[in-house]
């Protein structure tokens, strides 16, 4: 009979049952499209935060620092350190390669341009290569991506381009160098003999930064004229780090300080420090640092941005839960005359409630199911409006969504079956 | 009695005598108005909060000498950071670059505003302390690891003044400064303990400003410090700023989408259960009409209820709502919100045409019905 | 000149015939009974009657307006000024006390008079009542208070549905006395019933029988 009664309130009172689960399902693709977005929002802004370039720079080992340091030259005897060019596909097989987005290899010369008598910077490096990693998979990685503010009058170099170059803004407006003239360009190798190479100016940049005054071209090209194939100078890579803490900041200092439990939870993280640790560890002599600007302050907006996303999620999904439960109240309210009758028939509290707890949750559980599908289409629509790319749908976000439905709906409906049950049936059949 | 004190009568009973109800709507009204002034705040106020974090990447304007000698006048300087808006600006450090000696090995040594430099580059790790005297150093890591000398540690280094010969003069490591960057390989000093050391003072190569602005507004202020102080040649760190503007936009788009979800979704909500409330009283419509009510009566009846709830709900919801946004901004930012007058009216705005639109509806679909059927007592 | 005249009405609810030609006159002061079982279809001819339903078919005079052709607005004016209405489910409004029941008429009417409300509450026997609210009076005060709000407008017709159907004697008795006072004030009264104990009380007895007038007879006739 329980069964009969609960058939015929669904199939009779469609209209009522249907309005709640249409609220329902509204609140709840509210919260699946929220959690989902909050659960993602760390992952998606640290893509963004890449357009702050490199946060890991790599160098030879006992090279690292003299050119910056003491201004010294070429073959003055520190300076001859180099990293392997075929080594670099290996950082890709390090433990958190998956998070290495993109690094890019860079060898500097100083040149002669047009034979005028000028030192000229030269840098070579990748511009988008294709590599084949050791595991069978592939990437294409360069300083396009890593440089996306620069601003490029013309298209970038290709990697197999070895007769192109890109000419700085300051050089090229001091020289009156445009798009399509030939430069020469001559350099010293290791061994004090000049090499010669013609290239094209393919296009004229803006970095706002001091490769303005200066050319870059492949890392090729630079490798031929010092005389140096195969090795590169520095290498930066970017990637995506979890924010520093206690531990992250403890192993920075001295990793092999940490106790062999630390050492694996901070192996394990991918905190920036350990990143460049593991990248020290597959290549031959080098020395990976974070670049503090860029690594420090990623975790600093990261963890902003996601406790932004957590307070406004956990905010409006304590406002839409009231709106709904609100709801569920009023709609119980209508039903004074019911409950009166059911009362007067001889149904006891208990039985009342129960009756109308189970018609409001079928209607809120379908609701919420259709909610649920919404959310995920609301959460993948954000995404691809705001991050260009869709919102991984978490698991976790169904038993959430689950216990609100079920909070929402019970805590809704009793304060107002509590109240009606307080009424004499006959009062509300009289409509007193 | 005149007849709109009667009108209030009806309005007032309704509230009052019908508690539980009212409660129920004015709830779902407080809720509403709570919801549009609290995201709507937050959404107003991130980019400001947002922008002040993200100083933490350092500075995104310089300053360089537009002279040969690259070397510019701290005043003209000074009076460049004048210009800049002073709620905006967090930190203004002038860098001075010198050569000092130790071992015979030359190091470049920075004079600067360590004070200002805490807040222009919050990234600098430091081990040890900052330099509090003039004769106290910072050095990079890089040196600390290729001299081993570290924090405490006393150094004498050679230097040749501007005018005069080469002294020698002892330095106290007050600590060590790790930023992965340059600065790594850099000595660092006061640049009052600079100036003494060379001899000249009032000089910098480089100021290095951070200031809370992106995109347009910071290429403007570029732009107009550089036609009013001639001596100087401002630039932006197009790294820096143009990030920015492309994170930051994109988050304040984020933050939209989901206060346009949000505020939409609240807003249905609330109509509904206005309409619940309202829906449920289609047989006291009945019965006033056939006592005789025109339509014009019982819809001004409810406009009544609804304009009353509505700024109740709003007056409520001013308060709750501003505690939102405070509780969203201090918890995250740990700053207070700004609240702008104008979205409170807003506020006032959307209560009004949800509540009202929501309680008219159902009253509209009443009033079209004849008195008869609602009456036969159904 | 006739206060109501029927005119072969008729009124149809899709293929249910509620009322069938049913033509009816009933002069000033008259006090009329239509009496009749469920679904006889009384309810309906007082809500065609009361202007709150429109008949399908033929004509309704009401002091000698045509009110078959007027539309809802009109109709809500007539009802307003001439009618007035008392039902079985005495109709009150919950969260109005008794006095302010009755000013509500009024406000609706035209104006807004405090003393004549609780006047008109005193004639009913109410005046101790008057601030309390529908839900703290018995079913005889409520429906005496719906007496009160009917006649506060002075109308030239006094409609009521089952008066008694939710009251004891006592209380039935009360509401009747308060008739036969209207009546000997010149007041016309048009009684639907189902009880010829009640119907007894009127001047006239008119019977449907599923929707057609099936006797029409003063009580004294019936009585003889």
């Amino acid at each position: 009979m329980f069964l009969r009664m609960i058939l015929g309130a669904v199939t009779r009172q469609k209209k009522k049952l249907m309005t709640m689960a249409c609220a329902m399902a509204l609140g709840i693709s509210l919260a699946t499209a929220m959690l989902n977005v909050m659960l993602d929002v760390g992952d998606k802004i640290n893509q963004e935060l890449k357009t702050y370039g490199a946060n890991i720079m790599v160098t030879s080992r006992g090279a690292s620092f003299l050119t910056d340091l003491y201004g010294v030259e070429e073959g003055a005897g520190v300076s001859d350190k180099y990293l392997l060019e075929d080594e670099l596909s290996k950082m890709k097989t390090i433990f958190w390669a998956f998070n290495i987005v993109d690094f890019t290899p860079y060898l500097d010369a100083v040149v002669r341009v047009n034979d005028s008598g000028a030192n000229v910077p030269l840098l070579g490096t990748w511009f988008r290569k294709h590599l084949d990693i050791p595991t069978g998979e592939s990437v294409d990685t360069g300083i396009i991506n890593l440089r996306s503010w620069w601003d490029v009058r013309g298209a970038w170099l290709r990697d197999e381009d070895q007769s192109g170059v890109m000419v700085g803004e300051a050089f090229a407006a001091k020289h009156g160098i445009t798009q399509g003239d030939n430069l020469t360009i001559s350099a010293k190798d290791a061994s004090g003999s000049w090499r010669t190479v013609t290239v094209v100016v393919r296009s004229i940049f803006h970095s706002g930064d001091k490769e303005d005054d200066g050319l870059l071209t492949s890392l090729a090209t630079v490798q031929y004229l010092t005389g140096l194939e195969g090795k590169v100078r520095r290498v930066e890579v970017s990637a995506l780090t979890t924010p520093e803490n206690d531990l992250a900041r403890r192993a920075a200092q001295n990793p092999h300080s940490l106790s062999r439990q630390d050492w694996e939870v901070w192996y394990c993280t991918a905190y920036v420090s350990a990143i460049a640790f593991q990248i020290e560890e597959v290549l031959t002599d080098a020395r990976a640092k974070p670049v503090l600007q860029v690594a420090e302050s990623e975790g600093a907006i990261l963890q902003k941005t996601r406790f932004l996303m957590l307070m406004l999620t956990l905010l409006s999904l304590a406002c839409s839960a009231f709106a709904i439960s609100n709801l569920v109240t009023a709609n119980v309210m209508e039903r004074s005359t019911e409950i009166g009758l059911l009362k007067a028939l001889g149904a006891t509290d208990g039985q009342i409630s129960f009756l109308i707890l189970t018609e409001m949750l079928i209607a809120t559980i379908i609701g919420g199911s259709f909610g649920y599908a919404a959310g995920l289409g609301l959460a993948s629509v954000i995404g691809h409006s705001v991050f260009g790319s869709a919102v991984t749908a978490k698991g976790l976000v169904i038993p959430i969504a689950a216990l609100l439905v079920l909070l929402v709906t019970i805590g809704g409906s009793l304060p107002a079956i509590r109240m009606l049950l307080r009424l004499r049936p006959a009062d509300v059949l009289h409509g007193r | 009695m005149v007849r709109h004190a009667m009108f209030f009568r009806i309005v007032v009973s309704s509230l009052i005598r019908r508690r539980s109800r009212m409660l129920v709507a004015l709830l779902a009204v407080v809720i509403g108005a709570t919801v549009f002034l609290g995201m709507g705040a937050v959404y107003y106020d991130i980019p400001r909060q947002m922008g002040r974090e993200f100083r933490s990447y350092g500075a995104n304007l310089i300053f360089v000498s537009s002279g040969s000698n690259s070397i510019l006048n701290l005043d003209d300087a000074k009076q460049a950071i004048e210009m800049l808006p002073a709620d905006k600006l967090v930190g203004a450090s002038p860098f001075r670059y010198e050569t000092i000696y130790y071992n015979m090995q030359g190091l470049t040594v920075a004079g600067t505003d360590f004070s200002a430099v805490k807040k222009t580059s919050p990234y600098w790790q430091i081990q040890g302390e900052w330099p509090q005297k003039d004769d106290e150093i910072l050095i990079g890591t890089d040196i600390a690891e290729h001299t081993r000398q570290y924090a405490g540690s006393f150094i004498t280094v050679e230097i040749l003044p501007t005018k005069g010969s080469k002294f020698a003069k002892e330095l106290k490591i007050s600590g060590v400064v790790r930023t992965g960057g340059a600065e790594d390989g850099f000595v660092f000093m006061s640049m009052a303990g600079l100036e003494a050391l060379m001899g000249t003072s009032g000089t910098a190569n480089v100021v290095e400003i951070s200031i809370a602005a992106a995109g347009e507004e910071i290429s403007r202020l570029a732009e107009t410090i550089q036609a009013e102080v001639p001596g100087i040649i401002p630039r932006l760190v197009k790294r820096i700023a143009d990030s920015e503007t492309t994170v930051l936009s994109k988050l304040q788009v984020l933050v939209c989408l989901v206060t346009g979800v949000v505020l939409f979704l609240t807003m249905i909500c609330v109509g509904t259960t206005m309409m619940t409330v309202v829906m449920e009283r289609s047989r006291e419509i009945g019965l006033k009409k056939a006592i005789g009510a025109g339509n014009r009566a019982i819809i001004a009846e409810f406009m009544g209820e609804g304009i009353t709830l509505a700024l109740g709900g709003w007056l409520l919801g001013t308060g709750s709502g501003y505690f939102f946004a405070q509780v969203v901004s201090m918890s995250v930012f740990s700053r207070g919100v700004a609240l702008p007058f104008f979205l409170v009216l807003l506020t006032l705005g959307a209560s009004l045409a949800v509540t009202v639109s929501a309680s008219l509806i159902p009253v509209a679909m009443a009033t079209d019905v004849e008195p008869a059927a609602v009456l036969r007592g159904e | 000149m006739n206060i109501l005249e029927l005119n072969g009405v008729s009124m149809t609810y899709g293929s249910v015939k509620a009322l069938q030609h049913i033509s009816l006159t009933v002069r000033p002061g008259e006090w009329v009974s239509i009496m009749g079982a469920s679904g006889s279809g009384k309810t309906t001819m007082m809500n065609i009657v009361g202007c709150m339903n429109k008949a399908t078919h033929g004509s309704v005079i009401l002091d000698g307006e045509n009110i078959s052709r007027l539309n809802a607005r009109d109709l809500t004016t007539i009802r307003r000024d001439k009618i007035g209405l008392i039902f079985q489910q005495f109709h009150l409004i919950s969260y109005l006390t008794a006095v302010e029941n009755v000013m509500i008429a009024q406000y609706y009417h035209s104006m807004v008079d405090e003393k004549e409300a609780t006047q008109a509450l005193e004639r009913v026997g109410l005046t101790s009542r008057a601030k309390h609210l529908p839900c703290q009076l018995s079913g005889g005060e409520q429906q005496r208070l719906c007496i009160a709000r009917a006649l506060i407008n002075y109308p030239k017709l006094i409609l009521a549905d089952e008066p008694t159907g939710n009251l004891d004697e006592t209380n039935q008795n009360t509401v009747m006395d308060i008739f036969h006072q209207l009546h000997k004030e010149g007041s016309t009264i048009i009684v639907v019933t189902h009880s010829p104990e009640v119907a007894a009380h009127g001047q006239r007895v008119v019977s449907l029988e599923f929707g057609r007038l099936v006797g029409d007879a003063s009580t004294q006739q019936i009585r003889a």
